[in-house]
């Protein structure tokens, strides 16, 4: 996986520390500086990466701090949890529940990958034995209602939408009253693309939500995103109550730091990441596992809970 | 942003080391703009040569001296070299009797399509009748989203306003197909049919899928287009660079050719999406020696600009 590379590069930062003869503080700049640089590439937000180097700074203090190995420790954990807490939001990720109807609500910016998406995660849960069915309620986009039929048809799940109606509230409503009543477990609901400087798009998204009471309502964002992601984010959350957040396009080059700045804005975990354009190129993300081998150094791990 | 300089009111000659903070908080400022990391910090140097060995007295001559030297690499960056004059260009073909070809590429979900039809209602506005092929044969929905902007953009221009002479069609041969065979088949269509311009719509692709980068520069080999066009949102970070890099590094290597097709221009699309983070428009440019094109702006056909590079600057240094 793509995230990897930048996780090789904090590796190797954090490395040239146990190579050091002496750690001072110009060895702890000199480390904190390549890490920064690593984020700073990977698109991490640019005020993040500044309050994890002062993060860490603040925690060592080298004069009252003793010897070597001891103070190697105290940089590598303090490290750790600062990236630690980019990646991991503190709370547990929404869990559907087998037999009751779970309307999941799909939101994010144009093209960010929401439609495509939609059918990945409904596959997902369909091949796992879930009762799963996909609604278009994006009037909007050109296409839209064709994009998301053809793929669903390609995938056998039963799905919703309609060429004449323009209102996506309507739609919304009655593609989800309709699965409701069918017993539908999984019910995922596809919405425009939208973004914070248009208040119409935004109210619409707020009445889709007023309609349809959602569940879970994930944020997709695409992994080449830049510093322009935080806000974004931010307001998405502001708006309606996101819940979990999908990475896409980490098939690409692109490391994904900006998108992973969207977990703090919305205090959301990462749920899934996407990584190419077939339907089965979904992989689901678990935040512990992926920052151990992040940072390939499970020796460090326990060192947080001390 | 030009507070960071304060400390360097003095009457000494500044030296690397009096510069390196403020020239360091320069480039995370550059850097929070959306400018990617190495290019930011590549403004930041020539800054920092220009400021390097002198005497300045005074917070307002700092000031104006960094003020002058950024806007004047990033004005430098932005303005195109060469002038791309699409109608004149267009006009040119059409009276040698030929259809004028411009191809529309790019990573995946950046504006593509949509921003193919704003350029094509631009066109039919300047009179000119528009053939848009569709060569993405692969994402599903791609054919019908560009028949339902042909069929709104005929709507909006009916036949009976243009001499009865339909204004746009699209031609299509489904999914799974040869895109650049369709291309071709396109041009040949518009040749016969007295089309005045062919846009070329193709599936998005990510820069390191090999076997979808060849297909491209196949297509764009075969079928030698008047422009290519690259299309970047305005969202994209630090992989602006690697995407422009590696597009025109493909089409360069699979071309076969001393003297390949690369990228002519850029169309910067979701720039109503980014407020003053605007960094992606240097990036760009920077990378590709290239112009912008175009600006989208919005969703809607009339959602197209040119470039405003002042504009740009001043939002970069706010
Ligand atoms: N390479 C790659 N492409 C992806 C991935 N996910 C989505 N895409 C592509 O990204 C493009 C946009 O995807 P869509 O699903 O249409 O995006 P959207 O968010 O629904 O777009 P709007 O509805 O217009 O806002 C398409 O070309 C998809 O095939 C991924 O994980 N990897
Ligand atoms: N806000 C805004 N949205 C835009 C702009 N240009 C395009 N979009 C939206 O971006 C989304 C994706 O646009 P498409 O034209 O389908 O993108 P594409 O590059 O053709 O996508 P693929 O063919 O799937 O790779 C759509 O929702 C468009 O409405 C723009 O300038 N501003
Ligand atoms: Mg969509
Ligand atoms: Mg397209």
């Amino acid at each position: 996986m793509v995230l990897a590379d930048l996780g090789r590069k904090i590796t190797t930062a954090l490395r040239s520390l146990g190579n050091a003869t002496i750690i001072n503080e110009e060895v702890l700049n000199e480390m904190l500086k390549e890490i920064c640089k690593a984020l700073i590439e990977a698109d991490v937000n640019i005020k993040l990466v500044k309050s994890l180097r002062e993060n860490v700074r603040s925690v060592i203090d080298f004069d009252e701090m003793a010897g070597g190995l001891n103070k190697r420790r105290m940089i590598q954990s303090a490290v750790f949890k600062e990236l630690v807490k980019l990646i991991d939001p503190g709370v547990k990720a929404w869990q559907p529940v087998k037999g009751k109807n779970n309307v999941i609500m799909f939101v994010g910016l144009q093209g960010s990958g929401k439609t495509t998406t939609c059918t990945k995660l409904a596959y997902y849960y369909q091949r796992k034995g879930w009762k799963t069915c996909l609604i278009c309620a994006d009037t909007f986009r050109a296409g839209a209602f064709d994009q998301l039929k053809q793929n669903a048809t390609k995938a056998r799940i039963p799905f919703y939408g309609s060429y004449t109606e323009i209102d996506p509230v309507l739609i919304a409503q009655e593609g989800v009253d309709k699965f409701r009543s069918e017993n539908f477990e999984i019910i995922i609901v596809d919405t425009s693309g939208r973004h914070k400087q248009e208040d119409s798009l935004f109210e619409e998204m707020l009445q889709v939500n007023n309609a349809i009471s959602p569940d879970n309502i994930i944020f997709v964002m695409d992994a080449t995103i830049g510093q322009a992601c935080e806000s974004q984010a931010r307001a998405f959350k502001d708006k309606v109550d996101v819940g979990s957040v999908i990475i896409t396009k980490l098939d690409g080059h692109a490391k994904g730091g900006g998108a992973l700045s969207a977990v703090a804005a919305t205090s959301s975990p990462v749920i899934f990441i996407g990584t190419g354009e077939h339907t089965d190129d979904f992989e689901p993300f678990k935040v512990q596992p992926f920052v151990s081998k992040l940072l390939g150094m499970g020796d460090i791990e326990g060192l947080i809970d001390k | 942003m030009f507070s960071m300089f304060k400390n360097l009111v003095g009457s000494k000659t500044l030296t690397q080391e009096d510069l390196a903070p403020a020239l360091e908080k320069m480039r995370d400022h550059l850097i929070a703009k959306n400018v990617a990391g190495n290019i930011a910090e590549k403004l930041c140097s020539s800054v920092g040569a220009k400021l390097e060995g002198k005497v300045l007295g005074t917070f307002g001559s700092i000031t104006n001296t960094v003020k002058s030297t950024l806007e004047e690499s990033c004005v430098q960056i932005l303005l195109p070299k060469r002038r791309i004059d699409i109608l004149r260009d267009a006009m040119d073909a059409k009276q040698k009797g030929r259809p004028f070809c411009v191809t529309f590429c790019g990573v995946n979900g950046v504006g593509k399509s949509t921003n193919l039809a704003k350029i094509c209602f631009w066109l039919v506005e300047n009179n000119f009748r528009v053939l848009i092929a569709a060569c993405d044969t692969f994402r599903a929905g791609a054919v019908e989203q560009l028949r339902t902007h042909v069929r709104k953009l005929n709507a909006l221009h009916p036949a009976d306003r243009h001499q009865g002479q339909t204004m746009v069609q699209l031609y299509e041969k489904g999914y799974g197909k040869d895109s650049a065979g369709i291309a071709m088949e396109a041009i040949n269509y518009a040749r016969d049919c007295r089309m005045d311009i062919v846009l070329i719509d193709t599936a998005g692709r990510m820069q390191d899928n090999e076997p979808l980068m060849r297909a491209l520069s196949k297509l764009i080999k075969v079928n030698q287009p008047d422009l290519v066009l690259f299309v970047g949102e305005a969202l994209v970070g630090n992989e602006a660079v690697d995407q422009l890099t590696k597009f025109n590094q493909a089409l360069a290597d699979h071309s076969n050719m001393t003297n390949p097709r690369l990228i002519d221009g850029i169309i910067l699309t979701k720039f109503d999406t980014i407020d003053d983070k605007v960094g992606a428009a240097i990036s760009m440019t920077y990378t590709t020696g290239q112009p912008i094109v175009f600006v989208g702006t919005g969703q809607t056909y009339t959602d197209l600009r040119n470039l405003n590079a002042k504009a740009v600057v001043s939002a970069l240094l706010k």
